[in-house]
């Protein structure tokens, strides 16, 4: 087994996954919202493939393959939607998309 | 016997399920007929067995015939029993007999009516709950009757269903008889309870004698009678029940079912001799009533009105004579007073329905002119009303006065003096009425709206009906004329054996001075309404307003009950059980309106609270580990 310590997989996971989060957060175009949920994503997958080799066991890679799988449909979904926003002239702004407030 | 019995209770019955099931496929004439045929088939039944009872001695003319058991509780068996006795098959004769004189008028009243079939139906119904009134062999099957006639009043009162004010009446009249109902059942508790049955000759045998509990009987059956026969105090029900069709007020509101109140105190005499006391109190309320009566009758002035107040009146005079003891009397007066009261109601129910309904006298002043026919019967019935000889009236109501007399202490003065001054009134009111509708000149309106029918005073079956009661209420006294002869005294002795014997110069004392206060009522009203010599005083107000009755009961029963009702809504409906509902409506209501705040519609918002909880989540999970 080489290569570092899993805390180190751990930590970057950790990092991309808070990365992710504060992009959904604070930002407002919905292309940089949906980037950060891939980000978000694939800091799942990284560690679910970590563990999957320090266990020696492969499922934790399957998962992440189908993981990949729903990520790209989610992406074909969302960019579906920004395409359609775009086309129909709106401003590219989720905070201008409150028509279902309460 | 049994079989005749049977026959004349359940013929009517058969014609109201008749009329009932086969609905419009009966034609409204057929209807009719069906409902004139079953209660003159009733009739038959009743006459046939009247002549068997006459065939046999007069002890042995009692007879029950029990198809079932009615009613099983307990220790308790009521049977379905018809009796038929001298007393009973002498009401099933005036019932039916009366009863089809009236149902055949009514073809040709009611023809062109919209529901002609229910009116028949109804009036079908009424028969047979009045046989079952009067031929039930116990207690119990009298309370059946006494309800269900009560029921078809009220709903003949109501028939007009479109007229707010006949549905007002015939709530009325349900609701004052429903109340004598109730205390005729309490009454029947009681004799349940001391003597653990309810067929009459048990009873009678075993109720108990003097004391509180018989008078408390006593008192239950007379508040039942004194509903049904409209007497004070629960009689103001009877004037408005005049909204009903004419037929129906001259079968039901006075040839028969008002008169049920007298043939109760009659059957059940031994439970009223246990109670003396009650039983004076009847007389006295009969009394009351013919005198209140008569005095409200001098100022009506809608015909069928006048007659309903002289109808409380004379069973006024009936109460008095089963009240003091003379109960063939009495019943004798019931018969007459059927006759000649459904010959007056009849008699006006043409004049009415040649002006289109009119009941104003003011209006009708003066027909008779252009109805002699009418005129001349409803001479008659007048006649017969005031009790001037030969006419029925006068053969009834004299022995009723002269038994107050044979009473001989100071109570039957005091009725005696009632009984006197309420022939006068009788005199005074009866033509008064007759007088200003059927002699003069015809008023402009009498003119205006009188038609005939194809030249006739009206239709074939309104005339002979009419022309036959016209015909009893002259001879129909004959039947009885104390103390020359006396069948009926004879015939109803071993049922209703009279406490008092009048001796033959009170019989003579009480006839003459009612005849010549009766004629000279008749005289007053000649000389203030038909040759107008004297002027018409003003009507006196307490007479207009009918003693105030109705108000008084207002003021008692209404008002409190409504500020009661308004009570409730404004302190219990209002603030508890509406405000509480109020309150928990309004609370989701804010509730909500927070919440949905919280639904911005911003994505990034969404997200944060999720993170948020995740982590709280989390934090909470590991920290709780």
């Amino acid at each position: 087994m080489h290569g570092p310590d899993i805390t180190a997989y751990v930590i970057l996971a950790a990092l991309l996954f808070a990365t992710g989060a504060l992009g959904v957060m604070l930002r407002r175009s919905p292309l940089i919202i949906l980037l950060s949920v891939e980000i978000m994503l694939n800091s799942a997958n990284l560690l679910l493939i970590a563990f999957a080799r320090l266990h020696g066991r492969e499922d934790g890679q399957v998962f992440a393959i189908s993981v990949m799988a729903v990520a790209a449909s989610e992406v074909v979904v969302g960019l579906g939607l920004i395409v359609a926003m775009g086309r129909r002239n709106l401003d590219l702004d989720v905070d201008k998309l409150r028509t279902l407030r309460g | 016997m049994a079989a005749a019995s049977w026959t004349c209770l359940l013929l009517p019955l058969a014609a109201a399920l008749a009329i009932t099931l086969a609905g419009t496929r009966l034609s409204r004439r057929a209807a009719a007929y069906v409902s004139t045929l079953s209660t003159m088939g009733a009739f038959a039944a009743a006459v046939v067995a009247f002549a068997k009872l006459l065939g046999e001695s007069p002890e042995a003319r009692t007879h029950s015939t029990t198809a079932w058991t009615w009613l099983a509780a307990g220790p308790y068996h009521f049977g379905l029993t018809l009796l038929t006795d001298q007393l009973s098959i002498f009401m099933m004769l005036i019932v039916s007999g009366v009863g089809s004189l009236i149902v055949a008028y009514s073809v040709g009243y009611m023809d062109g009516e919209d529901e002609e079939r229910r009116y028949f139906a109804y009036m079908s119904l009424f028969v047979f709950s009045m046989l079952l009134l009067v031929q039930g062999g116990n207690l119990l099957l009298l309370l059946a009757g006494w309800g269900m006639v009560g029921l078809s009043s009220y709903l003949l009162i109501g028939f007009y269903q479109e007229r707010a004010s006949a549905i007002a009446a015939a709530k009325k009249a349900f609701i004052m008889n429903a109340f004598g109902d109730a205390t005729m059942a309490l009454a029947l508790f009681l004799l349940i309870q001391h003597t653990g049955q309810l067929d009459y000759a048990g009873v009678f045998a075993s109720a108990p004698h003097g004391g509180t509990v018989a008078n408390l009987i006593a008192l239950g059956l007379l508040g039942g009678a004194v509903a049904k026969s409209a007497q004070i105090p629960l009689h103001t029900w009877l004037p408005d029940a005049m909204e009903g069709p004419t037929p129906v007020s001259a079968l039901i509101h006075a040839a028969t079912m008002v008169t049920a109140g007298v043939y109760l105190i009659a059957r059940t005499h031994v439970l009223f001799e246990n109670a003396h006391v009650i039983q004076d109190l009847a007389a006295g309320l009969g009394a009351l009533t013919l005198l209140m009566a008569g005095l409200i009758a001098l100022v009506q002035v809608d015909i069928k009105r006048v007659i309903a107040y002289s109808t409380m009146s004379q069973i006024g005079y009936m109460f008095v004579g089963v009240g003091v003891g003379a109960y063939s009397s009495g019943l004798f007066h019931l018969m007459t007073h059927a006759f000649f009261k459904a010959l007056l109601f009849l008699a006006a129910g043409i004049a009415i329905h040649a002006v289109a309904g009119e009941q104003d006298i003011r209006k009708l002043a003066g027909i008779g002119k252009l109805m002699p026919q009418t005129k001349w019967v409803f001479l008659i019935g007048s006649l017969a009303l005031v009790g001037i000889p030969p006419f029925a009236g006068f053969f009834s109501k004299d022995p009723i006065i002269a038994s107050t007399l044979a009473r001989g202490d100071w109570f039957g003065y005091l009725l005696f003096a009632a009984g006197i001054f309420g022939a006068l009134l009788t005199g005074v009111y009866a033509f008064r009425l007759y007088f200003i509708v059927f002699t003069g000149e015809p008023s402009a309106f009498a003119r205006e709206h009188f038609h005939a029918h194809h030249g006739k005073e009206g239709p074939l079956s309104m005339r002979w009906t009419v022309g036959a009661l016209a015909v009893l209420a002259t001879i129909g006294g004959f039947l009885q004329f104390v103390p020359f002869w006396d069948p009926l005294t004879k015939w109803l002795d071993p049922v209703v054996p009279a406490l008092v014997d009048a001796t033959n110069t009170q019989e003579a004392v009480a006839s003459v001075l009612a005849v010549l206060v009766g004629a000279a009522g008749i005289a007053t009203a000649w000389l203030i309404y038909g040759s107008k010599q004297l002027i018409a005083p003003e009507p006196v107000r307490l007479f207009e307003q009918k003693f105030y009755w109705d108000e008084l009961y207002d003021r008692l029963f209404y008002y409190p009950t409504d500020l009661f009702t308004r009570g409730l809504y404004a302190f219990v409906e209002q603030p508890i059980i509406a405000g509480s509902l109020t309150a928990v409506a309004g609370f989701f209501g804010l509730g909500s309106e927070e919440l949905g705040r919280a639904q911005n519609g911003l994505v990034r918002t969404y997200a944060l609270a999720l993170a948020g909880s995740v982590a709280v989540l989390a934090v909470v999970f590991l920290s709780v580990r």
